[in-house]
């Protein structure tokens, strides 16, 4: 390689990779930013329009309008509906499959590992059934009848899985959703061209979207998949790209529908497949994880040790995994899997399989799952897999980080193995927070981007000021990928939080920081604020709690956010969701959002301003408790 | 002098250059995030003109060899400084009269929307050490500063 | 080499500029009638109190100390020896020159009405000097007459209006501002004068006034009889060269000093520039031609281009306007007139080319024209529309990426 491709990659909050990348002999997403550093003004307000022919229109001050004569908050708001809209698609996408898979499962009387989740889901769905495969097939096909309701008819479950004096708000503000998918094509048509042009209205639909995605896409999801799957358990696991042993055939996981990967987890272990690995002269086959499909599988990592070597990175680290040339394969079902990784799979002669066509990849194999043909398709994937590892094992060279990340981060956080490490109830962290030793909690969650400051630089030092404030923080998504491999979530992390917390941590032996694993998870952190509001009688913007989805990236984490505002806790965002061309959006979004629903978005890329404004609204919700 | 030398095949009327020159002259602090795209009081010094043929002319300040608008300044408003060659305006020195706006034969100035009494005029952004915004804002590299005889 | 340039307004000063730049070591010494250097096109707003004397300058401050050119200001030249090669002043003294330049500009033309030319109220407005007397009348007056409504007339009436005056223009023509504008951009004026209180009497002329025992005209009256009461009467009805300084010289003048294509008058190292050559003496070509004289006097051999005058701009109550070309309209010539909420434009296409465009409201962008008008640029080729010309439609960068019309 006579390039240089190294001179110009972005920060990393993890400094090895950032060294790592900067070395590597190939592009990737991180030297690219330099490229695409210049970015468009109108884009990043959101005032460019491209809904009709006579577009693209842009706002400036000599054209306050666009041709139609949209001005700046229709043209805005329009697009970040349209953006909410996608979103939400996605995440209801994922869990439609998850309880698709959970129906064919049960109705073939396969394995269900979580049954402790299956009777809960029963319970507050009011299903009574004695066996657990009828109970597991009704609890799935309630939830899909609910997704496929029409817009005009109510969704069910809400109101039976969302805190009820939630619903009462949501009642109020008449934005209780109809069939989460009618909600998505309600919400595209309405920002469709001359159309709407009520930017309230528009923001209305956006938290209407907001709580169908977060109550399907971001809760249910994680309890048909424990159902599925097995429930989370806590454990110490090695993180980062040491988990990678090249002595094995190591596919690469990447996307978010864990139930694809049901039955090709157990035939990559059954001793045919070892047979085969080792005819190949491997040792067997490992996952190595990767995005948020590795996270939840690092979650339920206590029912995988055998397949399941560790969590290596999150979205922007993926191309680094790979360039460690002991990927054979990488098997992805949805994002976020990067367009930039097709290029480095060619070049290192891994394998691409998509297991969904959403997310078909250009130069890859598509084989879309299908439950009646899984044992087949497992089959023929590990018989490919196993072609390509002979293909390429030898010619391609190894570039190993086997010092990369640590071998103790704490996993397999839940509502469900926190409370049962408390003592099976909430009670001892209620005292904590009521006696100041934990100020507040943050939840840290969503993506990683690479411009906010750079490669999970603004998410892990904003965690930093956080815990040095006393301040508990939970994750889920990407930012949990970054700030693990970062070291924040091994017990000697207790260093770094300020000395109550500090205190609190010794004594547990956690870290301040909580991974609860994909930013699916971000409905179970709205699990345990729920249940601590109940037990103190309270509603949940009364909370020490905030979030901040710090470096944001898709729009899927707007859809997030939407459900962060609907749920009326405070959202701080590294970067705006191209909104600031809009004064009404952003007054709505960061002022009139609080007397709403008691939400409000925050924006902010300076991590130490952006702690001190969360610490203060903590501090505010407090005193609201007398505190 | 530096001068902003323009590769108008390369340019693809993004703005970008409209939007920093703005952002560089506003009023008070801020991003280009919160930059008020609809507020009048916000001009940019260059305009790009899309043209029927589908190619764009961006229109820069050339910071002239022989300044008309300096020799049309009955204010003394616009002078060209001896050492960097750049034509300075003066608003406080300005008397309105817009002679400027008639004599520049590109077509650069204009009058300030607001008020009337200024013209929105190229200052380099002097004092920026990265040199004029509108060239670091441009993706295509079709403005770039080079240093030019005189 | 010892320069002497007479006359510090625009084509004076930049002439002495000039000198400076190309002859650093040359001694250059700039002799005036005016007290302070100053910008006439400015003198409105020390009539409305809105800039004193230093508020006039063109010039930066310790312009002739930074500059090193010597100056004697408020001094009168009653004559020039050409044979002894000297400059004589009223006060007797004398300076001689190796090269001397004429920018001495004009004076109002006072017309022969009535007493206009003996009473001590009556003005024109072309130096400071004047200013300072209007000013000092003007401020306990009531009543104002102005004498036409041309350009000087209309920023005298618009700084008195703002002093909350008592306007009254009288103008022969039956619109004002005749010569920059047509009919409908005049009327847009007009209106917004008289929406401040500006009363017009159009039409009409001044043919006799009534002087008091002071000295003072009380009175004017009009050709159809209508009399005027007035503190104060500014007449603004052209200017003459001020070419007194040549008398007996032997440097030919009559109405104006002639000169060459080098702007070299029939005497020889005597240069000749700005208002007082006739050559269109508005502010940017006074200062070409200062450049110009400039030039030669130090040896270069330029001749003077510019000769287009027929432009101009004025921005009354917040509406711009711009005009281009003689606004006359002959027989075969294409009118385009197009007038919406925002302003009014007209164009006058003569064979192919603009003669004459007059645009008010925005005039944004508007420098390209004046190349078109003035360099006779053939249109027939251009897709754009008149009024929405640009260079763009001209495009061209040269290799310093100085702009080219192509």
């Amino acid at each position: 390689m006579s390039q240089c491709y190294g001179c110009s990659t972005c920060k990393s909050a993890d400094k090895p990779l950032e060294d790592f990348i900067r070395s590597l002999p190939m592009e990737t997403s991180h030297h690219r930013v330099e490229t695409q550093r210049t970015k468009c003004g109108f884009g990043l307000q959101g005032v460019c329009c491209r809904l009709c022919a006579n577009g693209p229109c842009r706002i400036t001050p000599s054209s306050p309008r666009g041709i139609c004569g949209a001005n700046a908050d229709t043209i805005v708001v329009r697009n970040f509906l349209r953006a909410v809209a996608s979103g939400s698609g996605c995440y209801i996408h994922i869990v439609e499959n998850t309880a698709r898979n959970l129906r064919d499962t049960a109705k073939a009387r396969g394995e269900l590992k979580g049954l402790a989740s299956l009777n809960h889901l029963a319970e507050i769905f009011g299903i009574e059934e004695t066996d657990d495969y009828k109970k597991a097939e009704r609890v799935a096909e309630a939830v899909l009848a609910d997704l496929y309701k029409p817009e005009y008819e109510k969704a069910e479950l809400v109101e039976k899985v969302a805190y009820a004096p939630r619903v009462k708000r949501w009642k109020e503000l008449g934005i209780l959703p109809g069939g989460a998918k009618s909600e998505v094509f309600h919400g595209v048509v309405k920002c469709s061209t001359n159309l709407n042009s009520d930017p309230v209205d528009m923001l209305v639909d956006c938290l209407k979207l907001g709580i169908s995605t977060g109550v399907y896409g971001l809760t249910l999801t994680n309890l048909l998949n424990d159902v599925l799957l097995g429930q989370p358990e806590l454990r110490m696991a090695p993180v980062g790209l040491r988990v990678i042993d090249p002595d094995y055939i190591n596919i690469m996981i990447t996307g978010h529908q864990h139930t694809i990967f049901v039955d090709l987890q157990e035939k990559l272990v059954s001793p045919a497949a070892v047979e085969k690995a080792k005819a190949a002269g491997a040792k067997g086959f490992k996952l190595v994880g990767c995005t948020c499909v590795g996270q939840d599988l690092q979650l339920r990592g206590a029912h995988y040790t055998e397949v399941f070597d560790g969590h290596a990175g999150n979205n922007y680290t993926s191309e680094a995994i790979l360039a460690t040339g002991a990927i054979d394969a990488v098997l992805s079902e949805f994002n976020c899997t990067l367009p930039g990784i097709e290029p480095i799979c060619d070049q290192l002669k891994i394998k691409q399989i998509c297991l969904d066509d959403v997310a078909k990849k250009a130069n890859a194999e598509l084989m879309p799952f299908e439950f009646q043909q899984r044992e087949q398709q497992s089959e023929a994937l590990i018989d490919k897999i196993i072609e390509a590892y002979k293909e390429r094992r030898g010619s391609v060279p190894m570039n190993l980080m086997k010092d990369h990340g640590n071998d103790h981060s704490l996993t397999g956080v839940s509502e469900g193995s926190l409370k049962a490490f408390l003592g099976d109830t909430w009670k001892p962290l209620i005292d904590l927070i009521v006696s100041g030793d934990i100020k507040g909690i943050a939840g840290v969650v969503g993506c990683s981007n690479l411009t906010a400051g750079g490669h999970d630089v603004l998410t892990v030092e904003l965690t930093k000021e956080l815990i040095a404030r006393d301040i508990l923080v939970l994750t889920a998504g990407c930012s949990s990928g970054g700030i693990e491999n970062c070291g924040l979530m091994t017990p000697e992390a207790a260093e770094l939080a300020g000395p109550k917390l500090r205190a609190v941590c010794r004594k547990l032996g956690i870290p301040p920081v909580l991974n609860f694993g994909p930013c699916l998870a971000i409905g179970r952190l709205e699990i345990v604020a729920t249940e601590i509001a109940a037990e103190l009688g309270v509603d949940l913007p009364q909370l020490p709690l905030v979030l901040s989805a710090a470096q944001w990236l898709e729009e899927q984490a707007l859809a997030d956010g939407c459900f962060g505002l609907a749920l009326g806790l405070p959202l701080h965002l590294g970067l705006p969701p191209f909104v600031t061309g809009s004064p009404v959006a952003v007054k709505v979004l960061t002022e009139d959002m609080k007397a709403l629903t008691g939400g409000q978005v925050i924006i902010n890329p300076d991590a130490k301003e952006s702690a001190d404004i969360l610490e203060k609204i903590i501090l505010e919700k407090r005193s609201g408790l007398q505190i | 002098m530096k001068r902003i030398l323009i590769d108008a095949a390369k340019c693809d009327g993004c703005m970008n250059c409209t939007v920093a020159c703005m952002q560089a002259h506003r009023e008070g602090p801020g991003t280009v995030y919160d930059l008020d795209l609809t507020d009048i009081r916000n001009e940019s010094r260059n305009h790009i003109v899309g043209c029927a043929d589908g190619s764009y002319k961006p229109i820069f300040c050339r910071h002239c060899d022989q300044p008309e608008c300096v020799m049309s300044c009955m204010s003394g408003a616009l002078q060209k400084d001896p050492v960097t060659g750049h034509v300075k305006y003066d608003e406080k020195r300005c008397g309105s009269c817009f002679m400027c706006v008639m004599n520049c034969p590109y077509g650069v100035l204009k009058a300030d929307t607001a008020t009337r009494t200024k013209v929105i005029k190229c200052d380099f952004c002097e004092g920026l050490a990265d040199g004029p915004s509108c060239v670091s804002a441009c993706p295509k590299k079709a403005i770039f500063v080079e240093e030019v005889e005189v | 080499m010892r320069h002497i340039i007479i006359g510090a307004g625009a084509a004076g000063i930049q002439a002495a500029q000039t000198i400076r730049s190309l002859r650093p070591d040359a001694s250059v010494l700039v002799i005036a009638s005016d007290e302070y250097v100053h910008s006439r096109c400015m003198l409105h707003r020390y009539l409305s109190h809105e800039r004193d004397e230093a508020g006039l300058s063109f010039v930066p401050e310790h312009f002739f100390e930074d500059q090193k050119i010597e100056q004697l200001l408020g001094v009168t030249v009653s004559g020039i020896d050409t044979g002894e090669r000297r400059v004589i002043l009223a006060d007797g003294r004398a300076f001689p020159y190796d090269r001397l330049l004429i920018a001495t500009g004009a004076n109002s033309f006072i017309p022969p009405v009535g007493q206009f030319r003996e009473a001590n109220n009556v003005f024109g407005l072309r130096h400071l000097k004047d200013a300072q007397e209007i000013r000092a009348l003007a401020d306990p007056a009531e009543k104002i007459l102005i004498v036409g409504s041309g350009l000087v007339g209309m920023d005298a009436a618009y700084a008195f209006l703002e002093q909350g005056k008592e306007i009254t223009v009288v103008e022969m023509v039956d619109r004002i501002l005749p010569l920059q504008l047509d009919e409908t951009a005049g009327e847009a004026y007009r209106k917004l004068f008289e929406a401040a209180g500006c009363r017009f009497l159009l039409g009409k002329k001044a043919t006799e006034t009534v002087m008091n025992s002071s000295g003072a005209v009380e009175t004017v009256i009009l050709d159809d009889g209508t009399r005027i009461d007035c503190d104060l009467v500014l007449v603004a009805a052209g200017v003459r060269p001020a070419i007194e300084c040549v008398k007996d010289s032997g440097i030919r003048a009559e109405r104006f000093i002639e000169v060459d294509d080098y702007l070299k008058t029939s005497c020889e190292d005597v240069y000749a520039a700005g208002d007082v050559t006739g050559i269109a003496g508005i502010w940017p070509n006074a200062k070409k031609q200062g450049e110009t004289a400039a030039r030669n006097m130090c040896g270069q051999a330029v001749k003077y281009e510019d000769r287009y005058g027929m432009k101009n701009t004025m921005s009354f109550y917040g509406l711009t306007t711009l005009s281009l070309g003689r606004g006359a309209v002959q027989e075969g010539d294409q009118v385009i007139r197009c007038q919406d909420s925002k302003g009014y434009r007209r164009a006058i296409l003569r064979g192919g080319k603009l003669d004459s465009i007059l645009i008010q409201g925005a005039i944004d962008y508007s420098g390209v024209y004046q190349y078109v008008i003035k360099n006779q640029i053939d249109l027939s080729g251009i897709q754009t529309d008149i009024f929405h010309l640009s260079f763009a439609d001209f495009y061209g960068v040269g290799e310093r990426g100085q702009y080219l019309y192509s």
